[in-house]
C-alpha cells in the first residue's frame, strides 16, 4: 500500500512539474497597449486626433505602410498634465514591428523632440516599413514630456513574410550602403569575445592555482606576501601593459578605418507649423453636461449661433478618438475603427439645417458602448471633472467645421 | 569517524576537496557578483548601456565608469585582501558583461526582435585588469584607488570605440544629418522611451570643440577615484567575519 501511495505521490509531483514547465511554453502575444487604463481626461483634453488614414490593413515585411492624418493641441490642456513643451510623434505598436522610415509634422521631418502650441492644429503623417509578421495594432501616439504618452486611435494591421527577409539599407555620407539591420554587427561579436577572452584568460592564469583554502592558511599565518611570486609580477605587468596597448592600437586603428564621424544629434526641434485653418464660423456654448452611468451616454444641451453663410448640421462628437456620428448628416468612408466607431451613436433634439444667423438649444446625446468599453465613463473618477471633445458641423456645400468644446460633466447614476 | 576527526585522510584527497571547494565558490561567486552587479548598473546605467543612440562623448563616458566601478572595488576589497587573489574587478566586469549579453540578447533580441548591433552593452575590461594589476603589484588601496580609479575612468571610451565608431558615421536622412546610431533609435520603435528623455549631448562642456570625449574621460576617472573608495569600504565591510563574545 505504501509502495503505491509513493508511486502516486510521486507522479503526482512529475505531472505538476510537467504543468508548470508546459506553462511556462504558452506565451500569447500582448495585443493592447493599455490606452484604455489611461485616465478618460488625459484622452479627452490633450490631443484630439482626427481625419486620420491607415493606408494600410495588410502589408508585406519590407513594404510600407502610412498613417496620416492631423491633431488638435486641446486649449483647454489640463493643468494636472504639463504642457507640450517638449513632446515627441511616436507610434504605438508592440516593439520594433514597423520600423518608423519617416514621421513629419507639417512637412518637417521629426525624429527629435518638438515643442506644440496649446489651441493649434497640425497635419502629420508616419511612415513606417514592415518588419515582423504579425496582426498588429497600430496606434497614433504623442509622447509628452511630463505627460506621459497621450495614446490616439488604433487599427489592426496584419504583417506577412518573413522576418528573415526584411533588410534595412541605409547610404552614409562616406558613401557606403549599408544594412542597418545587421551593420557592425561581426564586429561588435568579435570584440566582445576578444575582451572576454581577455578577462578569462587573466581569471584562467590565477584559478589554475590552489586558491581558498591554502590561501587563507597563508593569510592566517602571517605569510600573504609569499603568495605573490615574482613571475606573477611579471604576467600581471604583461596583462596590464598589454591591455592598455591594445585599447591604443585598436583606438589609432579604428580612428584610420572612420575617420569621419559625428557625435550624436539631440535638440528641440521648434517652430513646427500648424495648420492655417480659417475661423470657426459656428460658436457652441455649453448649457450643460451630463453622463448617465447606466444608460452609457453622454447628454449635453448646448446653444449654437451660425455665424456662416451656410446652412449647418451637427454631424459628429469626437472625443478620446471615438467618433459619433448622425447617421442622417454623415457616415465614415475612411475605414475607421470599428471599436471606435459610433455610426448612429449621435442623437440631435433638432439637426434640420440651421440657418446663417440663427441661434438654436439642442439636446445632443452620445450614446455607445465604448464609453464603457474605452473606460471613458471614468472620468467621473478624474481629478478633473470636465470633458471635451470636437463637434464637425456640416455646410450645404459639403465643408465641416470643426468646434472645440470643454465643459463641466454632472454624473447621473439613476 | 568523530565530529573531531579529519574527513580526508590523505594530502592528495585534501588537495582535491580543496580544489572543488575552489570552483564551488568561484562558480557560485561569479553568478552573485553578476545578480549584484547587473541590477546595480541596469538601475544606475541603464538606458546609457542599452541602446547606442543614447552611447554619447559625454554623458556615457561620464556615466558608466563611474557607475560601473562599484562592485570591482568592493569584490577586489574581498578577493585580495583575504586570499591575495587579484582578479575581483576582471570577476565582476566579466559577471556583468556575461548577464547583460544573456539580457540583451535573449529579451532585447529574442523577446522584442530589437537587433543586437542597436542594444550590445559596454564592457569595462580593459579597465578592470588594470585596477587588479596595480592592486596587486601595489598592495596599496590607495593606489589602487588614485590610479587605477582614474585608469578605468579614462580606458572606458577608447576601449569600447572600435564598436561604437561605426555608429557614429553621419547619414543625411530626408534633409538632416543624423549617425547611424541616431537612425537605429528613430528606426527601431521604443514606444515608452520617447526621444526627449535621451540624455546625451547635454551639458554646459562646450570649450573644447570637439575634443570632449577625453574631458569627459578625465572628469569620470576621478569622480571614479572617490567612488573606489567608497565601494572599497563596501566590500570590506561586506566581506568581514564578526564573531560574538560566548556567555
Amino acid at each position: 500500500m505504501k509502495l503505491i501511495k509513493d508511486k502516486v505521490a510521486k507522479l503526482s509531483f512529475v505531472a505538476l512539474l510537467l504543468t508548470v514547465a508546459a506553462a511556462m511554453f504558452y506565451t500569447p502575444a500582448a495585443s493592447a497597449h493599455g490606452e484604455k487604463s489611461q485616465a478618460a481626461f488625459m484622452r479627452m483634453r490633450t490631443i484630439h486626433w482626427y481625419d486620420l488614414n491607415w493606408s494600410k490593413e495588410v502589408v508585406k515585411v519590407n513594404d510600407t505602410m502610412t498613417i496620416s492624418g492631423k491633431f488638435l493641441v486641446f486649449s483647454g490642456w489640463p493643468e494636472t498634465v504639463d504642457k507640450p513643451e517638449s513632446a515627441f510623434l511616436n507610434i504605438g505598436i508592440p516593439g520594433p514591428v514597423f520600423i518608423r522610415a519617416g514621421s513629419w509634422i507639417g512637412g518637417q521631418l521629426v525624429p527629435r523632440s518638438v515643442s506644440l502650441e496649446l489651441g493649434e492644429t497640425y497635419e502629420f503623417k508616419v511612415l513606417l516599413k514592415a518588419r515582423r509578421p504579425g496582426d498588429w495594432h497600430v496606434h497614433t501616439m504623442m509622447n509628452v514630456e511630463g505627460g506621459g504618452p497621450i495614446i490616439g486611435p488604433g487599427k489592426w494591421v496584419t504583417v506577412e513574410g518573413s522576418m528573415s527577409q526584411f533588410t534595412n539599407p541605409i547610404t552614409t555620407l562616406t558613401g557606403q550602403t549599408v544594412d542597418l539591420e545587421t551593420y557592425n554587427l561581426s564586429n561588435t561579436y568579435f570584440w566582445h569575445a576578444f575582451w572576454y577572452a581577455f578577462g578569462v584568460a587573466w581569471m584562467v592564469y590565477w584559478m589554475k592555482k590552489p586558491m581558498f583554502v591554502p590561501r587563507q592558511i597563508a593569510m592566517d599565518a602571517g605569510k600573504g606576501d609569499t603568495l605573490i611570486t615574482a613571475t606573477d609580477r611579471k604576467v600581471a605587468l604583461a596583462f596590464g601593459a598589454g591591455a592598455i596597448g591594445i585599447v591604443a592600437f585598436t583606438m589609432a586603428q579604428t580612428n584610420s578605418e572612420y575617420p569621419i564621424t559625428t557625435p550624436l544629434q539631440a535638440g528641440l526641434l521648434r517652430g513646427m507649423k500648424p495648420l492655417d485653418l480659417p475661423t470657426p464660423t459656428v460658436s457652441v456654448k455649453i448649457d450643460d453636461a451630463t453622463y448617465r452611468v447606466p444608460g452609457r451616454s453622454m447628454n449635453m444641451t448646448l446653444t449654437v449661433t451660425n455665424n456662416g453663410d451656410s446652412a449647418i448640421r451637427l454631424g459628429e462628437f469626437n472625443t478620446a478618438g471615438v467618433r459619433f456620428l448622425d447617421a442622417n448628416v454623415t457616415e465614415d468612408t475612411t475605414g475607421y475603427p470599428d471599436d471606435l466607431l459610433a455610426p448612429e451613436g449621435l442623437t440631435v433634439s433638432d439637426n434640420s439645417p440651421l440657418a446663417p444667423g440663427q441661434t438654436r438649444t439642442i439636446q445632443v446625446t452620445a450614446s455607445d458602448a465604448a464609453w464603457e468599453v474605452y473606460r471613458l465613463a471614468d472620468l467621473i473618477y478624474d481629478p478633473d471633472s470636465r470633458f471635451a471633445g470636437l463637434l464637425f458641423f456640416h455646410d450645404e456645400n459639403g465643408n465641416k467645421q470643426l468646434v472645440q468644446i470643454d465643459g463641466p460633466l454632472i454624473p447621473t447614476f439613476i | 569517524m568523530s565530529a573531531s576527526q579529519s574527513a580526508v585522510r590523505s594530502r592528495a584527497e585534501a588537495v582535491k576537496v580543496s580544489r572543488t571547494f575552489d570552483w564551488m565558490i568561484c562558480f557560485t561567486l561569479f553568478f552573485i557578483i553578476l545578480g549584484g552587479y547587473h541590477v546595480h548598473f541596469m538601475l544606475t546605467g541603464g538606458d546609457w548601456d542599452f541602446w547606442t543612440d543614447w552611447k554619447d562623448r559625454r554623458l556615457w563616458v561620464t556615466v558608466l565608469p563611474i557607475v560601473g566601478i562599484t562592485f570591482p572595488a568592493a569584490v577586489q576589497a574581498v578577493l585580495w585582501y583575504r586570499w591575495k587573489l587579484p582578479f575581483g574587478a576582471m570577476l565582476a566586469v566579466l559577471g556583468l558583461l556575461f548577464g547583460e549579453w544573456v539580457n540583451r540578447y535573449f529579451n532585447f533580441w529574442g523577446w522584442t526582435y530589437f537587433p543586437v548591433n542597436f542594444v550590445f552593452p559596454s564592457q569595462f575590461v580593459p579597465g578592470a585588469i588594470v585596477l587588479d594589476v596595480i592592486l596587486m603589484l601595489s598592495n596599496s588601496m590607495q593606489l589602487t584607488a588614485v590610479l587605477g580609479g582614474l585608469a578605468y575612468g579614462l580606458l572606458f571610451y577608447p576601449g569600447n570605440w572600435p564598436v561604437i565608431a561605426p555608429l557614429h558615421v553621419p547619414v543625411e536622412y530626408n534633409g538632416m544629418v543624423m549617425t547611424l546610431a541616431d537612425l537605429q533609435g528613430y528606426h527601431y520603435v521604443r514606444t515608452g522611451t520617447p526621444e526627449y528623455i535621451r540624455m546625451v549631448e547635454k551639458g554646459t562642456l562646450r570649450t573644447f570643440g570637439k575634443d570632449v570625449a577625453p574631458v569627459s574621460a578625465f572628469f569620470s576617472g576621478f569622480v571614479s577615484i572617490i567612488i573606489y573608495f567608497l565601494w572599497h569600504f563596501f566590500g570590506k565591510w561586506f566581506g568581514s567575519t564578526a564573531f560574538t563574545q560566548s556567555t
